[in-house]
């Protein structure tokens, strides 16, 4: 550039030609440098801004087709629920009311904090499920993982990052979207276009994007799928479903996509109406085969009505068209686990050791499948692995499935010891709890086998174990009244829990005699 | 204020489960007619519910007091106050009253149990014997027979106890459970099968009906079949040791000794008292080649044993022989021929292999 110093126009074509080389290498800072000194001469200069906002749209981008997590507002304000009335097997909230005989049932394979049965792979809000309304405004506020807390609403963590990439900015925000005259920009398809990913992705700011793109779409004369699209995301984000799933539909009959696609069979998945989402993604299946990202969608919705054979089918589809899938890899590997298949399953997840996965809960998984798979001398190795890697979010999970080996291996003290680390590692470790009130009553310490099911039961509510355990102990001990409100609450979380059943056939039969 | 109409939404409360509402109700009724000795046994009743014994038999007493007729329901509840509080001979005497005053099967059951939870169960047999003689289809009794028979080792007897339960209700697991074992006892594996069949369906998560089925195929010799179950069995109830004992067989049987050693360690982890866990053990280890340790393993279990069990002596002096010890095999065999003469003739036909084996062994040894 130095060469040509003397001839200001050939310096300003290749700063721009630069510029657009950077953003075609996904070197956002490099091109973000030659957009400002150019646009510090010019601040008017149009191919610049529009090369300037790519790049600021691109730095910021994020997947939104991944589910995200719902925030209080939505869960408490929810006002799009179809039926008040139980909707057995379609729909997310009540999981448990679909069993299929041959599957493991709630007794064989555990449940998330949130009472979805458990897959292989954590994802963002498929591990918590729609609130029922029997936890109220404090379920409502309750996290994930008991102790963490829901953000407020979805859309004010979007605001959150949109306020973030502002902060980052020298000089202030480079657009000021409130006083742009969006009249005069929709009439510009092309500028239009990136500000509008720019109002969406950089400055989260669905309101206004919206604003923007339903001027746009009554210029292109309601025929164009692109503005339709942009249109249903940022209604979706102001959580305007209904007209979100309306601009996604004529999006799709316009042009077939599958970002569209995706992003409408979200919209029916917040609506809680999985039949839908399933039918959007068989019909995008057939528009675009072998594209996975519907298949795991699809089979997502499956796992998540506890429907695992259907489930499994799709993710063995998809490693057909992906055989580095992680997340169907990884839930193959669940499947076959909970089915008493752990030699299949440590293949699925030694696989993902070989793919470079090297994380706590592989290395935790490998050594449960050993565990059941006879070879115990690879057991504990893998457990060693598990807890070097691990940190104080997962290291309570790897203590205590030490400590159900230890059970297994008739070890009691070991496993006591293995439950209290994971208790003070994390003391919102549920299982561990009753886990160890199970150890005490074996020990015949039986005060403190109670407190430890209560306190597993207020740390866990949808778990039907520490229930029936404190329900049975007090039935034991003749304290009927008690046996009979854990029992009944037990079943509430399993309907089908043979023991809770027989539990309470008794106890309504004391009740009765007269 | 009006005593019946509390009376009886104090029953409709109980029959919700709200036993403290139920009892603050009773309790206002009896306020209002203390003379009424249905308004006491409920008050009583709702006490015993809540697990306060000893202020139900308090309230019992009293309601004795008040009532000018015998009341076998006083007696009764009086009874199972004293079951809860262990004061087990009170507890008899209480139902044995009330037996006296009218008969019921609740309180033979009742009276069965306390003697069942003190272990004297030919006690509990023939009060469960009597409260058959006048209510014959009684299922719940039937089986209930069935099962201390069978812990009391008359197979024959329970079978006969069990079928007769099974007739009047055919899909009950527990019964199932126990006619099977029975019924597999006897080799009739599929018998046995057909039986737990009908089990799973109500109870797919019972340990150990996975445990019975685990062994059904081990005894039609499905190795991979028994594994598998027996292995879901163990993940259902991991602290249950006979689980944990078959599956150390199954390996031994299959020849995979270093699974069969960990399966039956952690078995003798959780029982440390079954003499058999140490010799299947001690078979283990010597086909490990770990001599010295097998034979400490083989002590430990004549030790716990106590001389009667004749095979533990001869699998010693086998592995003693094979080991190169002849000297401490031939004791052994003494040991194993006292305990083979002792034996009654019932046990020596149940494996002809041992007759076999110790006629090798009595070569061997030159004896």
């Amino acid at each position: 550039m130095a060469d040509d110093e003397d001839d200001p126009s050939s310096r300003e074509i290749s700063k721009c030609w630069l510029a657009m080389k950077a953003l075609e290498r996904h070197d956002l800072d490099e091109c973000l440098e030659h957009c400002n000194a150019a646009l510090e001469k010019n601040p008017y200069d149009q191919q610049m801004w529009y090369i300037k906002t790519r790049c600021l749209t691109l730095k910021n981008w994020i997947d939104d087709t991944e589910l995200e997590e719902e925030g209080v507002a939505e869960v408490l304000m929810d006002e799009h629920a179809t039926a008040a009335m139980p909707r057995p097997g379609t729909s997310l909230r009540r999981p448990g009311t679909r069993t299929q005989t041959g599957m493991p049932n709630q007794g064989i394979r555990p449940t998330t904090s949130s009472g979805r049965p458990t897959t292989g792979f954590l994802r963002p809000g498929t591990s918590t499920r729609p609130m029922t309304n029997k936890g109220g405004v404090e379920g409502a506020f309750r996290g994930n993982r008991p102790g963490t807390t829901r953000p407020v609403t979805t859309s004010g963590r979007l605001v959150r990052l949109g306020t973030a990439s502002m902060l980052a900015e020298p000089g202030g925000p480079f657009i000021n979207v409130d006083k742009l005259d969006l009249r005069k920009y929709a009439q510009r398809p092309a500028l239009a276009r990136v500000l509008c990913d720019y109002i969406l992705h950089h400055d989260r700011n669905p309101k206004k994007a919206v604003e923007l793109a339903s001027l746009a779409t009554v210029n292109a004369g309601f025929d164009d799928w692109w503005w339709k699209h942009r249109l249903g995301k940022g209604y979706y984000q102001l959580g305007l479903l209904r007209d979100a799933e309306k601009q996604f539909k004529s999006s799709i009959a316009d042009m077939p996509t599958i970002d569209a696609t995706l992003q409408l069979a979200n919209v029916y998945i917040r609506l809680d109406q999985p039949a839908s989402a399933i039918r959007v993604y068989r019909a995008g299946q057939t528009q675009f085969p072998g594209e996975t990202s519907m298949l795991l969608g699809e089979a997502r919705i499956h796992d998540a009505l506890n429907d695992m054979a259907a489930g499994v089918a799709l993710y063995k589809n998809v490693l057909q068209w992906d055989a580095t899938n992680v997340e169907a890899i990884a839930c193959m590997g669940a499947h076959h686990f909970y089915t008493d298949q752990p030699e299949i399953a440590l293949r699925f997840y030694r696989r993902l050791l070989m793919m470079g996965v090297n994380n706590t809960e592989l290395w935790n998984n490998l050594g449960l499948c050993c565990f059941y798979a006879s070879q115990y001398d690879m057991t504990l190795h893998c457990f060693e692995r598990a807890l070097q890697l691990a940190d104080d979010d997962n290291m309570a999970d790897v203590w205590f499935n030490v400590g159900q080996v230890a059970i297994g291996i008739g070890d009691l003290n070991l496993a006591e010891q293995a439950f209290k680390i994971a208790v003070s590692v994390d003391a919102n470790h549920s299982e561990s709890f009753n886990n160890m009130g199970v150890l005490d009553l074996r020990a015949g310490k039986v005060d403190q086998a109670i407190a430890n099911f209560q306190t597993a039961h207020e740390l866990l509510e949808f778990a039907h174990e520490p229930l029936y355990n404190a329900a049975l102990t007090a039935f034991k001990l003749g304290q009927f009244q008690r046996a009979f409100e854990k029992v009944e609450k037990a079943l509430e979380n399993f309907p089908e829990h043979e023991d809770s059943l027989e539990l309470r056939r008794q106890l309504v039969q004391h009740f009765n005699l007269l | 204020m009006c005593e019946y109409p509390i009376y009886v939404k104090a029953l409709i409360k109980r029959q919700q489960g709200r036993i403290q509402e139920s009892l603050q109700l009773f309790q206002a009724a009896t306020a209002l007619n203390p003379h009424n000795v249905a308004n006491l046994k409920q008050v009583g009743r709702s006490l015993y519910l809540l697990g306060k014994h000893k202020a139900a038999v308090d309230v019992y007493d009293e309601a004795q007091r008040v009532s000018t007729a015998e009341d076998w329901e006083i007696w009764h509840n009086k009874g199972l106050c004293h079951m809860y509080l262990k004061q087990y001979d009170e507890s008899v005497e209480c139902f044995r009253s009330a037996n006296d005053v009218q008969r019921h099967d609740t309180t033979y059951r009742q009276m069965g149990k306390v003697f069942t939870l003190q272990e004297r169960y030919q006690e509990a047999v023939d009060v469960y014997l009597e409260a058959l003689e006048f209510s014959p289809d009684n299922p719940e009794l039937l089986t209930t027979v069935g099962l201390l028979y069978l812990r009391m080792g008359e197979n024959y007897r329970a079978f006969e106890y069990l079928g007769n339960s099974l007739s009047v209700d055919p899909r009950d697991a527990k019964t199932i459970l126990a006619a099977g074992s029975i019924i597999q006892d006897h080799n009739d594996m599929d018998g046995a099968l057909i039986k737990y069949r009908v089990a799973a369906v109500q109870t797919p998560n019972s340990a150990q009906l996975w445990n019975n089925v685990g062994m059904c195929f081990f005894g039609k010799r499905k190795y991979i079949a028994s594994i598998a179950c027996l292995k879901r069995a163990l993940y259902l109830d991991p602290f249950e040791w006979i689980i944990a004992y078959n599956l150390g067989l199954v390996h031994l049987t299959t020849g995979q000794c270093a699974s069969a050693f960990h399966f039956f360690s952690s078995s003798i982890n959780l029982k440390p008292d079954f003499p058999a866990a140490y010799m299947y053990l001690a078979v283990t280890l010597a086909r490990l080649d770990d001599f010295e340790n097998a034979c400490a393993a083989y002590d430990r279990a004549a030790e716990i044993d106590g001389g009667a069990d004749f095979t533990i002596r001869l699998n010693y002096a086998i592995t003693l022989f094979n080991g190169g010890d002849a000297e401490r095999s031939r004791t052994q065999f003494a040991e194993f021929e006292k305990a083979w003469l002792a034996a009654d003739e019932e046990s020596r036909a149940a494996d002809p292999d041992v007759e076999t084996q110790a006629e090798t062994l009595r070569r061997a040894l030159g004896l």
